[in-house]
Order: structure tokens, then C-alpha cells, then sequence
């Protein structure tokens, strides 16, 4: 029997850990499950893919961690992403960049390259991702699997190493609908230690799961539709309407104009945050220090930062800290709020034509690895990703499909998107689509 | 609105953001912001007169848990990951006055 060490030739992992002999009875009973590297545990070390973090031990779990393996989880170690989860290709992590075991000059998308690619090469049944931008559901989509980034709220932050607070998410992957689920039932549900966590209990998530919606309404918007996408993507996301539409679906056209405005309201909102939130690496408490004689604390600070951290996190915070600076804040941040709020009334007039929103999750799918070297290039993988953040709903990317490209078949994705707290029914909309559909069984040629 | 940054506010912004940074990322930083603000500046677009910022999707109060006694972190737990300890204390650089 081969190890997992030696099945991961994508570098998908960044510690695999033992196996224990015992684990917990429940619901997750035996599950192996993968961890993001930006989620905090107990066990081995948290690193979020940066070299700021290279030594770092949690001296306790997050709360999903407790949670699912009260529930019998078992947790098999800790995967590469992109430096504190900012970036759409996990080629910008300090311990090499992921492959994408369909093809491996290709990338797995990202942040949560290292969790997708763990699940479609079948290294464990499933795992644990971040999403804020779509770092669940691109990979997901471009690992042929089942990335699910459930509403804002319904799974706590606890534990989450913080990029843009008021968008990050723990989300999941998995083959299967029903393991994303079970998973999520698992994890969510209020925690005292996240004051951003909806003060509900957990939703049923797989009671109904396998129970068809009656008159079940799609929309489709046209902003989602068109040239942007490559041909197979467009072919795939028009089949996996008929399919719906074979369910007995309505499908109805709604209106979604910001959609074009997302990414750049995303990329004023998120920066922002990161700005603030990566100004607690300081090289004092935690994290890289620079070996440099400095003179006082501020250069202190300022040559541990640039040591710790790589360009993209660099960029970012000094993108965050430019729009929030004084002359600018209006401008951009402010500017980039309302819009937002505008961007939420734009689904929730949607939610009411439609229970689901369909499209697909990227416009195309694997890119080759260094292919997207401009910033704004990467930036715009998240296009149908984005808004689902900044609104705070609720999305699942599914396998709908395949474009072969140079003799190699790259997973196509399809996007889900519910209302908030609508996860019940966004997944069974996904349920109903696995069950008429085999893309999920399609396995890259390394499993064979 | 001006899209593109001089040096010198790129200067400024690595100053602010607390990054030592050489000569050849100030220049690379002024080129990436710059094309990444031209795409931000499709938000002069949206008419967002009169309509109120959002800053969180959920849009909570505040939320108050019990004045009682939890049970924090040990001394020893939170030193654990510092780069530098002396005896209980984290160990930085002389901060206030004259040499270090």
C-alpha cells in the first residue's frame, strides 16, 4: 500500500500527520478530512502558506476542528494555499505552487488549491477551505469536485486566520454533495467566540437533502452568459440547464448588472480589510522576525513584514492601505460600501423571481501555471465569485462538464448560488443535479 | 480620478503599511496599483447617490456575552510563539529614547 506521502505529487499537502488508531463516533464517523492551512490546530503547525507563519503552533483548535471531530472526523493534515489565502491559482505559496492533478502544468485555482486537490485525487474524502472571494468554488470547479461556500454567518470565524473579515467564510470540499452536508451541519450553528456567527441552531441540511424541490426556479443572468466564457464552459453551463430544465425547473432570466462591478468593489473592500487585519505581524508576539540590528520598532516592523511576507500579500496590503488612507477613503472605500449595498438589493429583487441562481463558476477552466502573471489577470478568475461574498450568500460549485485541451479533459464548474440562510435548499438544487448527472464520478487518470 | 501613483505616494503607502521595501518593488508596486486602480475606477460608474454604506453583510449590533471569568490562554501558551522572550516579557528593541 502506497502512503499519503507518497500519493501526493501535487503538493497538495503541507503536513500530512498519522492517522490516531481510535476516533469518535458520530455523524462524520470515519471521514478523512484535510485542512486548509489557514484554519488553526493543536496539531502540527499553521502556516497559511507564508513564511511569516513558518514555525507557527496554534496553542488551540478552531472551532469547525473541535467540532468535526467530536463528530468522528478524522483529520489527515494540512494543505497548501495561496499566502493568507489571497490568490486564485496557489502558485503564490511560500511552499511551492499546487498541480492540478488533471494535468499537472496546469493549476488547481486557488486559495484552496492544496484542499481541492486532495479530494479529486482521492487523498482523502473530503476537506476544509476559506472562501472570500471564491477561493472554495474556483478550485472546486477547476478540480472537478464539490466546493461549497455556505452563507455568511452560519459557520464560525473562530480559528480562521483573518484576511477580509466581513467576507471570509470556512467552507468545504467533497465528491459528493451529501459529505459538504453532513460536514457543514456539523460545523455550524452559533459559537460565543465568533460574534459574527448567526445566534440560530444548526440548519438541517441533510434531512431533505435527497427530496426534489417542486418547481424548483432557476435564474439565469445574462451577465453570466456569453463571450466571456470559452466555448465548452458556455456549452456545459447551457446542457446543465436542460438538465434542470428535464427536473421539471422553470428557468427565468434575471438581471444581475453589477456583476461587472464586482471584482472592483471586491478589490477595494478586501485589501481594506487585509490591510487591517495583517498589521498584527509584527515580529513580536508570533510570526517571522527579521535577524537585521534595528534601530527602533518601526524598523523593526518594517523589515519583518518585508522579510515574512511574499509580493502578492505585499500588494494587497498596500492596495488596502492606499484606500483607506486619508484623501482617498471616500473615494474608494466608502464608494466601494454603498456599492456593495447595491450589489445585496440586486440579489435580493433576484431571489424573488428565482430560489437558485445558475451560471458557471469560472469562464474558463485550468490555466497553465505562471500563465496569469499581471495581478489584475488573476483578479479576474473571481468575476461570478466575488458578488457571492460581498452580498454574504450562500454558493456551491458543482462538476458539469469537461473541455479537452491538449488531449488532457480540465473540469468545467457550475455555480450555485441560494439566498442567505437558503443552504438547505441551495443543496438540494445541487443534489437534484448529481443525481440525473456522473460528472462527479469522473476521476482524474492518477486515481485509475 | 487619477489612476496612476508616483513614486513618492508608493513611497508613502510601504511607509504607512509598515514594508521595508527596495528600490525595484516600489517601481513594480507603482506599475501593479496602477493597472489594478484603472479596473477600480469602473466604480465612478455606479450611481450610488444617496445610498448608504455597507460595511458587513449581516449587519449585527454588537453583541454583549457575560462579565464572568473565562478561562484565557496560559503565560506560557501565549509566549510559546514569540521570536524573542526575556523571563515573562515579549523582547523588542529600545522603544522610547536615545540609542538602542
Amino acid at each position: 500500500m502506497t502512503t499519503m506521502q507518497e500519493n501526493d505529487v501535487f503538493n497538495a499537502f503541507h503536513e500530512i500527520w498519522d492517522v490516531p488508531e481510535q476516533t469518535k463516533t458520530g455523524p462524520l464517523e470515519g471521514m478523512t478530512v484535510a485542512v486548509k492551512d489557514n484554519i488553526v490546530t493543536k496539531t502540527g503547525t499553521t502556516t497559511c502558506g507564508s513564511k511569516m507563519l513558518k514555525e507557527y503552533k496554534s496553542p488551540f483548535n478552531a472551532t469547525v476542528i473541535d467540532r468535526i471531530q467530536d463528530a468522528g472526523a478524522i483529520l489527515v493534515g494540512k494543505t497548501n494555499c495561496d499566502e493568507f489565502a489571497m490568490g486564485s491559482s496557489t502558485e503564490h505559496c511560500a511552499w511551492g505552487p499546487v498541480l492540478n492533478p488533471w494535468d499537472t502544468t496546469r493549476v488547481p485555482g486557488g486559495s484552496s488549491g492544496g484542499s481541492a486537490v486532495a479530494v479529486a485525487a482521492r487523498l482523502c474524502d473530503a476537506a476544509l477551505g476559506s472562501d472570500t472571494g471564491g477561493s472554495i468554488r474556483q478550485p472546486a470547479a477547476l478540480c472537478g469536485i464539490v466546493g461549497y461556500k455556505p452563507t455568511y454567518g452560519l459557520v464560525s470565524r473562530y480559528g480562521l486566520v483573518a484576511f477580509a473579515s466581513s467576507l471570509d467564510q470556512i467552507g468545504t470540499f467533497s465528491v459528493n454533495v451529501e459529505d459538504s452536508a453532513h460536514l457543514v451541519e456539523t460545523m455550524a450553528g452559533f459559537d460565543e467566540l465568533d460574534s459574527t456567527c448567526r445566534d440560530e441552531p444548526a440548519p438541517e441540511l441533510t434531512k431533505h437533502l435527497h427530496k426534489s424541490i417542486d418547481n424548483l426556479r432557476i435564474g439565469v443572468p445574462s451577465q453570466y452568459m456569453g463571450n466571456q466564457n470559452t466555448n465548452d464552459v458556455e456549452a456545459a453551463i447551457n446542457a446543465a440547464i436542460e438538465t434542470y430544465r428535464a427536473l421539471g425547473a422553470t428557468i427565468v432570466e434575471i438581471d444581475l448588472p453589477l456583476t461587472d462591478v464586482g471584482i472592483s468593489t471586491y478589490y477595494v473592500l478586501a485589501p481594506a480589510e487585509c490591510s487591517s487585519n495583517l498589521a498584527r505581524y509584527d515580529g513580536i508576539r508570533y510570526g517571522h522576525r527579521t535577524d537585521k540590528q534595528c534601530k527602533d520598532l518601526f524598523e523593526l516592523y518594517s523589515e519583518s513584514r518585508a522579510e515574512g511576507f511574499g509580493s502578492e500579500v505585499k500588494r494587497r496590503i498596500m492596495l488596502g492601505t492606499y484606500v483607506l488612507s486619508s484623501g482617498y477613503y471616500d473615494a474608494y472605500y466608502n464608494n466601494a460600501l454603498k456599492t456593495r449595498r447595491l450589489i445585496c438589493r440586486e440579489y435580493e429583487t433576484a431571489f424573488k423571481k428565482c430560489d437558485v441562481i445558475l451560471g458557471p463558476t469560472t469562464p474558463s477552466p485550468a490555466f497553465s501555471i505562471g500563465e496569469k502573471n499581471d495581478p489584475l489577470s488573476m483578479y479576474l478568475c473571481d468575476v461570478y465569485t466575488a458578488n457571492t461574498n460581498i452580498a454574504g450568500i450562500c454558493g456551491i460549485s458543482l462538476p458539469c462538464g469537461f473541455s479537452e485541451v491538449d488531449g488532457k479533459l480540465l473540469p468545467i464548474g457550475l455555480h450555485l448560488q441560494g439566498a442567505w440562510y437558503d443552504d438547505a435548499n441551495l443543496l438540494r438544487a445541487a443534489q437534484m443535479f448529481q443525481n440525473s448527472t456522473e460528472f462527479h464520478t469522473v476521476t482524474p487518470e492518477c486515481v485509475k | 480620478m487619477e489612476t496612476s501613483l508616483t513614486t513618492k505616494e508608493v513611497q508613502h503607502v510601504a511607509k504607512l503599511s509598515r514594508l521595508a521595501l527596495t528600490n525595484v518593488e516600489i517601481e513594480q508596486a507603482k506599475e501593479d496599483l496602477s493597472t489594478i486602480f484603472e479596473h477600480i475606477a469602473r466604480l465612478n460608474d455606479v450611481d450610488t447617490e444617496g445610498v448608504d454604506p455597507l460595511d458587513h453583510p449581516t449587519e449585527l449590533l454588537n453583541r454583549y456575552r457575560d462579565d464572568s471569568i473565562g478561562k484565557p490562554l496560559s503565560q506560557e501558551q501565549v509566549l510559546s510563539n514569540a521570536p524573542a522572550v526575556k523571563d515573562v516579557f515579549f523582547d523588542v528593541p529600545k522603544v522610547l529614547g536615545g540609542d538602542a
